[in-house]
């Protein structure tokens, strides 16, 4: 259906109100235009309204969030956070503390059991605390304990003083980096780790199978090879944050309408429905947007793109407009590795663990997430690899309890919401397949979960294909916009030219997860992007450095950083 | 632009970091109503907190995405405010609320296929010739000139008509003001020669007889007043049931994006201006101390650490009325006030919902040609003749409707597609359109609430082979996924719709105007100091014009001097507005209510 059926028509309306109601005008004009309401989208502009910018963010769906989206697909009455549901960076998110977020109604809560690792007869238990965590895989021999403790120590002293703050500053051409990184023992851990893949990482500490199996899942579930070497740091990355997930009260959309609630006190505009089909150009300078039913957004300042680096350059820019590196760099661009399969359950009753006196797990909460459907950790790295190359050979994966932590997404007594999660093929037959794909995944939850076949009552399977065609930059379901490896990563994501936020079109900035430092609910790409903007414009960034970036910042990079 | 201010709360510890929450009002609900007043009184300069239930705001304004990129209406469906005085003083444009005018309202087809397409030319004044209505509307040359005339003479106070009816605080039962001097009745008398008292008596279906409008049309028309308004064999009730059937000519369009656009819309404009709103958070009581309302009490599911919300003005109550008793104590109202309440009738406005989610327009093979492209009519009444709708209304009413009798598949059938692109937004090939269909069924049933839940599949079945006798493209193949909310699911999703109403509770003459809900609570002022009613449940009713909050707006600024002595510039009044004082000196205060 073409632009034109957006009728203004005014039929017999208008000899009835001798004035017609007010129209949003077509043609506006403001600072900054952030293109894209995801996390970072909306981080962006809440920094940057706080700098006293005008700015109007523009979002193609009818909901603002992007990956933040709590809706009722479970239609009528059930609601499940359809994409992003387990935030990993509560602990170090700038805006949290900068920002009174609370007091716009977002309430976290980690869970005290953050992952359960089911492997052969052994069940992984580990905890919020470090020395639960021990507590419970002492289980398996003190040493095993220990080895955890060694592991777990060292990863969160490497995101606790390099990749947390890190994730928050522009990033550095790797000579730097690695100049950078020699200044402690920790930095050298981390350069030492990031040579790594992440088995040979995980398999370093002499731990048992089952838990080396469960450590493995936990960090390459969203989208690293296990195999590959050159991105082994984010290992303690993930390893460490898996521990410490959070998760929002009221589903992850909260802390998008939180975001939304701190932007339009703050002056800022939020306009949905609105989807972007140019980025128009003045010279080699980005001048403003126009969307889809033809308005016009011209922008004084800057243009900031949230978008994958070939809806922006290669879609949303005229050509000539991009320089040809930067053409080829998003041309070449590659989308991630696999995406996820994501089934969303309705069912009577929350699903009840089978009783299993052999494994231990009588008594102990609900983890938030219980790894399912695997043998060991061959099993794990070989799925992995089929995965990759377009093949499910079989269906395992991660199942959380979601009403369990937040009984609000079910609007009906009695009635729960649980789904279970895998990676999983862009290319595959999603649409002939999708009965065989709920009869597998409820088989797996019913063997390990009491009567669970009987208790559903309706279910829902998001595909890749779905993530794609909900938000259009997560291309082939790119759950991070793009792949992570060693050639997407770091200084070089999206590109050298562009991993600053800076693009070589004059006032376009970058800021979403194909930007450094990533994807995820990070909030990374945002922040920078809000900082970078508010220093060009020569606006002061309305908060000091967050003091874990400063000790950063003088720990490493004692003269600066240009 | 206000300041950025420190966290009050860590979000991730809970721990609490400020003192007491207090604000001059407390709004409990979140419905487009909720919203509207939350927008209104922040805008007009007082602190105001809004408190939810459910996880989303805008009550009956709501979108759902079922399959990506194809949303749905749940519940409302049209914007019918754009007369209103609200669009313009909220300002809502300017918050990113779009509407796309429709061209053609739609028609309505007879199970023997007689068919009436509105379109363009139903009501435009351009089109003088009454050989044109003749054709259209199945009548000889004497009525279509009739009917011609009759809006010829409207048409240039149709603004007037309408917020005579919605945009304007009824009368005080207790001040004697008949219903001839009532505002509508003021503005017809006026400009129609043809108006005459009696048909304020009458019933919606005795006018369209004395407008000698025979079906399709007619049948069209009753069914738009049963939709949007009041049935139309209620006595009493012909010219709101006119109203309505008017709105959606005039006054109403396709929201961009969908209803909750509106909510977005409203909410942002009390966010804007310094308005807390939460969510997830259902009020248990409202807080009477002294005979006044003092806050609200949240339920202990609430995110928040503070369950006590404190107003120092007043509260105001978003839901439904019947849900008064519950929320405050029995100390502080009668028991035969309660008595009173309970005692309302929630007859008359359930629903099903189905949205049907298909891969190509519906082809009606009565269509005559010119009705494609943006003039494709945006909502069909199928299967649809007076005297079936009378009979349809006689069994839903006497709750003998069956879910899955064939008969009783008088539906509306709702496509926004060609009028908001946005809905549009999957990429799957050819794209989607969403046909949304109401059809009307006892808010309970004779073998219990869940006896219509237990018949969805069958109900879904047949909404579709009454689709497909009207448009017979709609092969089973064109489906790509059915949903359907039951009247007891909407009410399970939406406490505001008790029963599956989608208005509260009946606009029928006993609980109309000076009457709605209750004589005392018409002006919406409550037995308890300091609260006051703002739902559906109060005057006018069901739809989501943003009329009871502007019509509420009065009533504070008689009651609160602080709202009176900070009259902003763009707040103007309804010309038929009396304040008490002027209500109290009866009739002869009419003559300084202005007549528009
Ligand atoms: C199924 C699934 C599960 C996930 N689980 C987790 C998890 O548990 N934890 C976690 O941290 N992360 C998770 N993620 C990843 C996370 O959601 C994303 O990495 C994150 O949302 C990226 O944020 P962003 O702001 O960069 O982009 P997005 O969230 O993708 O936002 C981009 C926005 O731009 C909009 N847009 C696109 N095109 C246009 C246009 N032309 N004009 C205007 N707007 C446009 C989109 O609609 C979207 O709202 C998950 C993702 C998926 C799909
Ligand atoms: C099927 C259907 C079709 C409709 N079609 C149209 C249409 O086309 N056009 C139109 O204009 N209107 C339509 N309507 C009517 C419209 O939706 C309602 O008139 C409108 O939503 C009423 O608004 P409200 O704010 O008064 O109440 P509601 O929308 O009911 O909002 C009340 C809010 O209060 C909340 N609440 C309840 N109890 C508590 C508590 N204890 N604490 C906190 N919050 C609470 C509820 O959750 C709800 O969000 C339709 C309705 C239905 C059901």
């Amino acid at each position: 259906m073409s632009n034109d059926s957006y009728t203004r028509h005014i039929p017999p309306f208008s000899d009835v109100l001798s004035e017609l109601p007010p129209q949003f005008p077509d043609e506006t004009e403001t600072d900054v235009v952030v293109i894209g309401a995801g996390p970072n989208g909306l981080l962006a502009a809440a920094y940057l309204t706080a700098a006293g910018l005008d700015v109007t963010v523009v979002e193609r769906r009818f909901e603002i969030g992007g990956g933040l989206a709590t809706e009722e697909i479970l239609f009528p009455g059930h609601y499940a956070n359809t994409h992003a549901s387990y935030h990993y960076m509560v602990d170090y998110l700038p805006p949290l503390t900068d920002f009174d977020m609370a007091g716009q109604g977002l309430r976290y809560h980690k869970p005290y059991g953050q992952i359960g690792g089911v492997f052969g007869e052994d069940y992984v238990y580990l905890c919020k605390s470090f020395e639960d965590s021990r507590d419970a895989l002492a289980r398996f021999g003190i040493d095993q304990a220990d080895a955890y403790g060694r592991m777990a120590t060292r990863f969160h002293q490497i995101v606790d003083e390099i990749l947390a703050p890190a994730t928050y500053l522009p990033p550095d051409p790797p000579v730097d980096l690695t100049q950078a990184l020699q200044r402690t023992a920790i930095g050298q851990d981390m350069l030492e780790v990031s040579e790594m893949s992440a088995l040979e990482l995980i398999s370093s500490y002499g731990m048992r199978d089952s838990i080396q199996a469960t450590l493995l899942y936990s960090a390459c579930q969203w989208g690293l090879s296990p195999i590959e070497s050159g991105v082994g740091f984010m290992v303690p990355l993930m390893v460490d944050r898996g521990t410490q997930k959070a998760f929002i009260q009221g589903g992850s959309h909260r802390l998008a309408s939180s975001f939304a609630r701190v932007i339009l006190r703050q002056g800022g505009l939020i306009l949905d429905n609105a989807a972007v089909v140019e980025i128009t150009t003045d010279g080699d300078s980005a001048t403003g947007v126009v969307l889809d039913d033809g308005r016009k957004i011209r922008t004084r300042k800057a243009v900031l793109s949230t978008l994958d680096p070939q809806s922006t350059f290669l879609r949303l820019l005229p050509a000539e407009a991009v320089p040809a590196e930067v053409r080829d760099a998003a041309d070449g661009w590659v989308w991630d590795k696999w995406s996820l399969l994501s089934v969303f359950f309705v069912t009577k009753g929350k699903p009840q663990w089978k009783p299993n006196p052999n494994n231990g797990m009588i008594g102990l909460p609900t983890p938030f997430d219980t790894i399912l459907g695997f043998d060991d950790t061959e099993d794990v790295t070989s799925f992995f690899d089929s995965i990759e190359k377009g093949e499910i050979p079989k269906f395992a994966g991660h199942f959380t309890v979601e009403t369990e932590f937040d009984p609000t997404l079910s609007q009906v007594e009695g009635e729960d919401v649980c789904f279970f999660q895998m990676p999983a093929p862009y290319d595959w037959d999603w649409d002939g397949r999708g009965d065989e794909v709920v009869r597998e995944v409820t088989a797996l939850l019913d063997s390990h979960y009491e009567g669970f076949a009987e208790s559903v009552i309706d279910c829902v399977v998001e595909t890749p294909k779905t993530i794609e065609q909900r938000i259009p930059c997560m291309r082939r379901g790119s759950i991070k916009h793009g792949d992570y490896n060693p050639l997407q990563m770091g200084f070089n994501r999206p590109s050298v030219e562009c991993s600053s936020s800076r693009t070589p079109v004059n006032g376009l900035y970058l800021g979403g997860a194909s930007m450094f430092p990533g994807g995820m609910v990070i909030g990374g790409p945002g922040y920078i992007a809000a900082q970078v903007i508010c220093e060009d414009i020569e606006v002061k960034f309305p908060f000091d450095r967050p003091d874990r970036l400063k000790r950063y910042l003088d720990t490493y990079f004692p003269d600066g950083k240009d | 632009m206000s300041q950025t201010t420190a966290p009050a709360v860590d979000p991730t510890t809970g721990q609490r970091l400020d003192k007491r929450s207090s604000y001059d009002f407390v709004v409990v609900g979140g419905g487009p109503n909720g919203l509207g007043i939350a927008a209104y009184l922040s805008k007009w300069g007082f602190s105001v907190c809004l408190v939810e239930a459910r996880p989303e705001l805008g009550g009956g304004a709501d979108n759902a995405e079922p399959i990506p990129g194809c949303s749905i209406d749940p519940h409302a469906v049209y914007f019918y405010g754009a007369a209103g005085p609200p669009l313009e003083q909220l300002d809502l444009a300017s918050y990113g609320f779009r509407m796309s005018f429709i061209p053609n309202y739609g028609g309505c087809i007879t199970h023997d296929h007689r068919a009436f397409f509105g379109g363009n030319t139903f009501h435009d004044s351009s089109s003088r010739d009454p050989e044109v209505y003749v054709e259209m509307l199945g009548v000889d040359r004497d009525t279509a000139k009739m009917y011609l005339e009759f809006m010829d003479a409207l048409r240039p106070r149709m603004r007037d008509f309408f917020r005579s009816i919605y945009w304007t605080p009824p009368y005080d039962e207790s001040w004697g003001i008949p219903k001839a001097q009532t505002p509508v009745a003021r503005v017809l008398r006026d400009c129609l020669p043809m108006y005459d008292d009696a048909m304020l008596d009458m019933s919606f279906n005795e006018m369209m007889d004395a407008l000698a409008l025979p079906d399709p049309v007619r049948a069209g028309l009753l069914l738009g007043s049963w939709g949007n308004g009041p049935h139309p064999y209620w006595k009493g009730m012909a010219l709101p049931g006119f109203a309505c059937t008017q709105l959606q000519f005039f006054s109403g369009c396709t929201p961009v994006g969908g209803m909750h656009a509106l909510a977005h819309a409203l909410a942002r404009c009390a966010l804007a201006n310094g308005a807390k709103i939460f969510v997830n958070s259902p009020v248990s009581e409202i807080i009477v101390h002294d005979g006044v309302a003092k806050g609200v009490r949240v339920a202990d599911e609430s995110l928040l650490e503070e369950k006590t919300i404190w107003a120092n003005m007043g509260v105001i109550n978003n839901t439904h009325v019947k849900s008064l008793p519950k929320l405050v104590s029995s100390d502080h109202l009668t028991k035969t006030f309660r008595q009173r309440i309970a005692d309302l009738s929630l007859k008359g406005g359930s629903l099903y919902v189905a949205n049907f989610i298909v891969n190509e327009l519906p082809e009606y093979s009565d269509a005559p040609e010119r009705y494609e492209g943006s003039n494709y009519p945006s909502g069909m009444a199928l299967h649809c003749t007076t005297d079936a709708l009378m009979e349809l209304m006689r069994d839903v009413h006497t709750y003998r409707m069956h879910p899955t009798d064939l008969d009783h598949y008088i539906a509306w059938y709702i496509v926004h597609a060609p009028h908001d692109p946005t809905r549009n937004r999957s990429n799957l090939p050819g794209g989607v359109v969403t046909v949304n269909l109401q059809v009307p069924a006892p808010e309970d049933h004779k073998d219990g609430p869940l006896a219509v839940n237990d018949a969805k599949y069958e109900i879904l079945d047949n909404l579709k082979q009454v689709l497909r006798h009207y448009a017979p493209n709609m092969t089973e193949d064109k489906y790509i996924k059915s949903v359907i909310n039951t009247p007891y699911d909407s009410e399970q999703r939406n406490m505001g719709f008790v029963g599956g109403n989608w208005m509260g509770m009946r606009q029928s003459e006993d609980e109309w105007w000076a009457r709605k809900p209750l004589p005392e609570l018409a002006r919406y002022r409550t037995p308890v100091e300091g609260l006051y009613l703002c739902h559906q449940t109060s005057y006018p009713g069901g739809l989501c014009l943003s009329a009871v909050p502007y019509n509420l707006m009065h009533i504070l600024k008689e009651d609160y001097s602080e709202i009176e002595a900070t009259t902003p510039e763009w707040w103007y009044p309804s010309p038929w507005h009396l304040t008490d004082a002027e209500g109290a000196r009866g009739r002869s205060s009419l003559s300084t209510g202005g007549d528009g």
